[in-house]
């Protein structure tokens, strides 16, 4: 096994890593509090996505109907980091180098990018389409590129427990029905 | 014929055999189902936030119905075919969790008691016309929405601890380890 950078030792043997290694019920909480944050964060993008798309919700302001998903959206994707964190924590060096896990990260950055440019550029001009049936086109696409890459991040995500063997000593999972491992 | 025996003959019918026997078959319908537990837990948070008055105010009750039950329920009938599939591709497994079972029996209280609300919200609608809809919710329904929220909460609960039922229910579990200590 490739020798993981010093923090990444130091993540893995920190009391965190070590709790959660030696904790029964913390790997299977934990998972189930990250799934339900990334569904959440996927779910509610996906009200404004539409929106931005202009297939649903036309008759409510693009700005109202923002507003109202991204307080949920911010609140589990801060969530689904700490879940997340304490989950890398468990076997930082199985993910450190776990391809679907550097993937899963760049389309994160891609996702927030998406969301940044938005933000800056397109969303500045809003007062003009607000209400519009018909939002620009710089809003259409930044609606399904979020679609999209959001479903690229659940994919890659659940691709990780198919792909990172089996280094990990925490407990046992019943679902080993395939060639890389799983969970 | 034990549940056991069942599982293991349906484990070992051709059809389960070449979905076990392809690598790519259970991450990718997991990725779907976990796309659409986005898709189905935010309609049932936006109907149940807007039963307690807290999103979409301005719009009334019937009208987020129906923006929302269609997302419900063909979330819920792609989960019910990639469940399905997944049960197929994993018999012993999903049928020896404990989880497994207490899911599948909540999700039919979920189920028809949401085909419940959304009949009762329509019948409201046409007998009490739009002045009703403006109503706020009684405290009854209010309630109902709350534990409506929990309920899917656990049922989404239940889904991920599958893989680590023995962990989670201890002596409880008629799981049988089927390999070697990892996740």
């Amino acid at each position: 096994m490739r020798t993981p950078p010093l923090f990444i030792h130091a993540i893995e043997h920190s009391a965190v890593g070590e709790w959660m290694r030696g904790n029964v019920l913390a790997m299977p909480f934990v998972e189930a509090a990250h799934v339900l944050c990334i569904t959440l964060v996927f779910g509610t993008i996906l009200v404004v996505d539409l929106r931005l798309l202009g297939l649903l919700d036309r008759g409510r302001p693009v700005t109202r109907v923002a507003r109202e998903m991204l307080r949920v959206t911010w609140l589990a994707f801060a969530g689904a980091v700490l879940t997340g964190a304490l989950y890398f924590s468990a076997n930082a060096t199985t993910y450190w180098f776990n391809t679907a896990f550097r993937y899963k990260m760049l389309a994160i950055l891609a996702a927030g990018l998406n969301m940044a440019v938005f933000q800056l550029l397109t969303f500045r001009g809003v007062a003009a389409w607000d209400s519009a049936l018909r939002t620009p086109r710089a809003a259409r696409v930044a609606g399904l590129v979020s679609i999209l890459l959001w479903v690229t991040v659940i994919t890659l995500g659940r691709t990780i427990g198919f792909t990172k063997g089996y280094d990990f000593s925490v407990p046992a999972g019943v679902d080993f029905d395939f060639s890389g491992g799983g969970t | 014929m034990s549940l056991e025996s069942a599982a293991r003959a349906l484990q070992s019918t051709a059809f389960s055999q070449t979905l076990q026997a392809t690598p790519w078959v259970v991450p990718t319908l997991q990725t779907i189902h976990i796309v659409m537990i986005g898709v189905v837990f935010v309609s049932i948070l936006m109907i149940a936030l807007r039963v307690l008055g807290w999103v979409r105010t301005e719009q009334p009750f019937p009208h987020v119905w129906r923006r929302f039950a269609p997302f419900l329920w063909t979330g819920l009938a792609v989960m019910a075919l990639t469940g399905l599939l997944l049960t197929l591709a994993e018999p012993v497994r999903e049928v020896m969790a404990l989880s497994f079972r207490i899911k599948m029996a909540l999700l039919l209280v979920g189920i028809v008691s949401a085909m419940a609300f959304g009949r009762s919200v329509r019948a409201a609608a046409r007998a009490e016309g739009a002045a009703a809809a403006e109503r706020p919710f009684p405290l009854a329904v209010r309630v109902a929405s709350v534990i409506t929220v929990l309920l899917w909460l656990f049922i989404i609960f239940l889904g991920r601890a599958i893989a680590y039922d023995n962990s989670v229910w201890g002596s409880w579990s008629p799981a049988v380890l089927q390999r070697g200590a990892s996740t």
